[in-house]
């Protein structure tokens, strides 16, 4: 009899009938007839089963299995389960809001990484057929560096075929002083062989390219000007191609505009051509550029490499003294730029992936809680006919429209997020970097939430649709079968926090690592030490002895300025002026083996440079206003380096010889030893240092170092009178305080180390949410046992403590489960850490107790609800 | 317990005529039928409550919610006017097919 049939008139129902009014209808229908059954004395059991039986469910399943048009049915019964899902939702909007924030976070963290790899990464360089351009660096002995030398430069782009260019750029900023229209300025100038651009496949905005004579000993002097440079400095007036600016006191023809977005590597206000030969392409022990290459038509990076192979082994022969251990390396481009975000890159992402892992584990445990508040409702259905599939499916499109909720938050905190993550990161590229939501996101972002739904929704679904129809419809809402929702919801709670203990470890490392980093000692005292650059315009102070003068009267004016206890000038300052480090041997020794590499950091100083930094002098004295060129050539070194070169001897009155690119070296005699101080950066530690005098070895550029009693922020105007009215033309640049430049040299780490800590944080919030909904739902459900036990007899504390002890042993075991994970995380982040090993015990040790603390936390609440049970009120609540 | 089957679009009768005296939740309407029956005719849920709606949907019934003797929230249908003269119309019709299938059995 077909009008039996039950599917088709109860889902024709279903249709209409706000679901949860028949679920009502039909469990009280359903329990009168069990209540009739039992007064009429039938056992329980069957009294269930009869009542049951008079449902006719069985056909109903039997039927949906064989029902030919079951595509057609699946995708009716997904539109009204999302109809379904959308009634059902909004009535309950805590869940709802905790898994949509929960999730959404998780889905953000996530997708705006994506978003940081998809701009850093995936990203398309700015140039022409970008994918044949590879980056040139050095190699010693088969290890890559950076740099390579003028001389060999010039060799490899004589020689090479396979490639269509090859180039070089410093990968500094060149400063250097614009004198005449206007204010004299620092700008960044660069130096690019002549082919620079055609390499590239940018053409000038106005104007011409280098054309190569430019770039050949005697050419003439000429520059391009970036776009920014030229609107900011030109007001964009096309004129200037064909007229002169001054370059460190020397006419340049102003040739050319490259169009806006320029940059490669570093920050170009003006480009010059490198000339073979002279000062930055003097010597082959020079290394100060690197390269870029065109791969030719049909070429491949092997063959290249070969062929530069085979030019590097020729140089070698050639040149076995500078040569004999050196190599080119050809890298695809973008891969070489990507190269110092990789660890990184990985290290984020590996974190965000945890932290989205922790945010399911956290929404899987709320479901079991909810499927075991839903077993009654999940119950009438099923036994209304529909199959557990049926009923699973059902549950998932609620799971799935919760995660696409999430998604959209996600995308919504994506977009901010990504531009907060590149800010931090401060990401070195190629022109300006794309933020924003691309399509590539909402891809993943889809992606994601398919994924999410597979690890927070599936388990928590076939779960509860397959629960006891019978045990469920008895029980009401709770007790029976929920121990092992109970146990679910702990293991997921376990998952979450091992995975946030392994977060918490690894930022614990981070930060360790950098307290070690803000505690190593520069050398020297940075507190109130002000920094500032002085350059003098080249050109205009060809004679050295003007220089000097120059300088030595700024010190002596510096140090009149009230408030100011010494000043001291170098020509770089530690930290922030790495580089500049030669070979350095005593003369017998020169040319032997062990001399190659010895190498030592030079500095040209003038006297009371050592005073003003608070760098002690141990033995002999100061460089001296009366070292100059008349008088025999001195020199300071740092301690460490005193005692590599003269082990058991006193380094004062000794002799040295640096390399300074010619046939002999340059020798120098010791006057002083004073304290090392750390040359570049903190994590390389201090460094053999060589202190020249100024007077001896003059180079253009000073910095001047003043340390004050206290007053800082006034000390940049009365210093930009003393210098105008030493020389109206001279630039003060780059005034910083010495302890900002420390910080600032760390900050890439401080990023990131804050980055990963505010995941952690967020990982951790969830955890201690989730323990929480754990314990508490613990509580209530074991009310009338707490009930029993306390009208036995236990006290307050018994059943609180109880509840502690459950909330510890899960901390605990996470715990346990995160050691080996983060140990490996640990060794895989080796590179990042500094003086802290992956099992760096107080790190470890810390986020056992700050676990322990939060876990106490988390169970506080619970607890007290468990120890004010009145066993009265328990018993009655039955 | 000898039990029949309901014949076709004689529930719709049954129900109407259970609910013509007063309002009913849907398992008193059942077990009324079981009762009247003599326990002849029994109704299952299955066929029950989509026979219920159904009606209600062509206007002969009409449910709200209220509360039990025991303090649960039941849901009772009554008749509408048009139920009423729907349960008139059924209960004319049966009578005369019973009346001819009686006719044709006594013969």
């Amino acid at each position: 009899m077909n009008w039996l049939d039950p599917i088709r008139r109860i889902s024709h129902l279903l249709r209409r009938e706000d679901e949860a009014e028949i679920d009502d209808e039909i469990r009280f229908h359903l329990e009168m007839e069990i209540e009739e059954n039992i007064r009429r004395g039938m056992p329980a059991r069957e009294a269930r089963q009869r009542a049951l039986a008079a449902f006719g469910r069985v056909e109903g399943v039997k039927d949906e299995v064989r029902d030919v048009r079951r595509i057609a049915r699946v995708l009716g019964d997904v539109a009204r389960d999302g109809r379904l899902a959308l009634r059902s939702l909004p009535k309950q909007p805590g869940f709802v809001l905790a898994v949509v924030l929960t999730l959404g976070i998780g889905i953000g963290g996530n997708l705006a990484m994506f978003g940081v790899l998809d701009v850093v990464w995936f990203r398309s360089l700015p140039y022409p057929e970008p994918d044949e351009l590879v980056l040139g660096r050095v190699t010693y002995e088969e290890e890559v560096g950076y740099t390579v030398s003028g001389p060999d430069f010039f060799d490899y782009r004589d020689q090479a075929r396979t490639m269509a260019g090859l180039s070089a750029l410093t990968p500094y900023p060149v400063r250097v002083t614009i004198t005449g229209a206007g204010a004299p300025e620092r700008v960044s100038a660069p130096l690019v062989s002549t082919g620079f651009f055609k390499t590239l496949r940018i053409d000038p905005l106005v104007g011409r390219h280098f054309a190569s004579d430019e770039g050949e000993p005697g050419g003439p002097d000429v520059v391009i000007l970036s776009h920014a440079y030229w609107q900011r400095r030109f007001g964009g007036d096309r004129d200037v191609v064909g007229t002169a600016i001054n370059v460190d006191g020397t006419p340049y023809a102003v040739i050319g505009v490259m169009p806006p977005g320029l940059r490669l590597i570093v920050d170009a206000d003006v480009w010059r051509p490198i000339k073979r030969g002279e000062n930055w392409a003097s010597a082959r022990q020079f290394h100060n550029f690197v390269l870029v290459g065109r791969l030719g038509p049909g070429t491949q990076l092997a063959g290249a490499q070969a062929e530069v192979d085979v030019i590097s082994h020729q140089l070698a022969d050639a040149y076995p003294d500078t040569n004999r251990r050196k190599g080119l390396n050809l890298t695809p481009l973008r891969e070489a730029l990507n190269e110092g975000y990789r660890g990184t890159l990985a290290l984020l992402l590996s974190a965000v992936a945890l932290l989205l892992l922790v945010a399911c584990a956290n929404v899987a445990g709320l479901l079991v809680v909810r499927g075991t508040a839903r077993r009654s409702e999940v119950a009438v259905r099923s036994v209304m006919g529909a199959s557990p599939g049926r009923l699973a499916r059902q549950l998932l499109t609620e799971n799935g429209l919760l995660a696409l909720g999430a998604a959209l938050l996600g995308t919504a905190l994506a977009a901010w997020l990504q531009k907060a993550i590149l800010l931090f990161l401060s990401v070195d590229g190629v022109g300006p970097v794309q933020v924003g939501l691309s399509a590539n996101m909402l891809g993943v972002a889809l992606l994601l939430t398919a994924l999410t739904v597979g690890l927070f929704g599936v388990i928590p679904a076939i779960r509860t649709a397959r629960s006891e129809p019978v045990a469920a419809l008895r029980s009401g809402t709770r007790t029976a079968g929920s121990r092992r929702g109970t146990r679910v919801q702990s293991s997921m709670v376990l998952v979450q926090v091992a995975l946030t203990s392994v977060l918490l470890i690894v930022s614990g490392l981070l930060l360790r690592s950098f307290n070690q980093l803000q505690r190593v000692d520069p050398g020297f005292d940075a507190e109130g030490l002000f920094t500032v650059e002085v350059a003098l315009p080249a050109g205009e102070y060809q004679d050295m002895a003007r220089r000097a003068q120059f300088y030595s009267q700024l010190q002596e004016r510096a140090s009149a300025i009230p408030g100011v206890a010494a000043a001291g000038l170098i020509n770089r300052l530690p930290i922030r002026d790495g580089g500049g480090n030669v070979r350095v041997a005593p003369p017998g020794e020169w040319g032997s083996e062990g001399v190659f590499n010895r190498l030592a950091y030079q500095r040209m100083v003038l006297p009371g440079y050592f005073d003003a930094m608070g760098i002690p002098l141990f033995s002999g004295r100061d460089v001296a206003l009366s070292d100059d060129r008349d008088s025999p050539p001195v020199m300071i070194i740092s301690a460490s380096l005193a005692a590599e070169l003269f082990p058991d001897d006193n380094a004062v009155g000794r002799m040295l010889g640096i390399d300074v690119g010619e046939d002999e070296p340059w020798t120098a005699e010791v006057v002083g030893v004073v304290g090392d101080v750390v040359p570049s950066s903190l994590a390389s530690g201090t460094d053999y240092t060589m202190y020249f005098s100024y007077v001896q070895r003059s180079p253009s550029g000073m910095r001047l170092a003043i340390r004050t009693q206290e007053e800082t922020t006034g000390l940049l105007p009365p210093l930009r009178s003393i210098t105008a009215s030493l020389d109206p033309n001279v630039p003060l640049t780059g005034a910083a305080m010495m302890e900002d430049v420390l910080a600032a040299s760390i900050s890439d780490r401080r990023s990131v180390m804050t980055v990963l800590m505010a995941f952690a944080g967020v990982a951790l919030l969830l955890s201690a949410v989730g323990l929480y909904g754990l314990l508490a739902y613990d509580v209530s459900r074991r009310f009338h046992e707490i009930g029993v036990r306390m009208a036995l007899g236990a006290t307050v504390w018994s059943v609180a403590s109880g509840i502690l002890r459950r909330g510890l042993v899960l901390a605990s075991l996470g715990l346990a489960v995160a050691i080996p994970l983060s140990l490996a995380a640990g060794r895989f982040m080796q590179g990042m850490l500094y003086s802290v090993g992956n099992m760096d015990p107080a790190t470890y040790g810390l986020v056992a107790v700050f676990l322990g603390v939060v876990t106490a936390v988390a169970c506080l609440l619970p607890a007290r609800r468990a120890a004010s049970v009145d066993p009265v009120e328990a018993f009655r609540a039955e | 317990m000898a039990r029949s089957d309901l014949l076709q679009g004689s529930l719709d009768l049954l129900i109407l005529k259970t609910l013509e005296t007063e309002a009913l939740h849907g398992w008193a309407v059942s077990k009324r039928i079981q009762l009247w029956s003599r326990n002849v005719l029994e109704v299952n849920q299955g066929s029950l409550y989509p026979a219920l709606y159904r009606m209600r949907d062509r206007g002969l019934i009409e449910s709200e919610w209220a509360v039990s003797d025991e303090g649960r929230r039941i849901k009772v249908y009554h008749l509408t006017s048009r139920g009423r003269k729907a349960l008139e119309n059924e209960r004319q019709s049966w009578r005369r097919f019973s009346g001819a299938v009686e006719a044709i059995l006594a013969t």
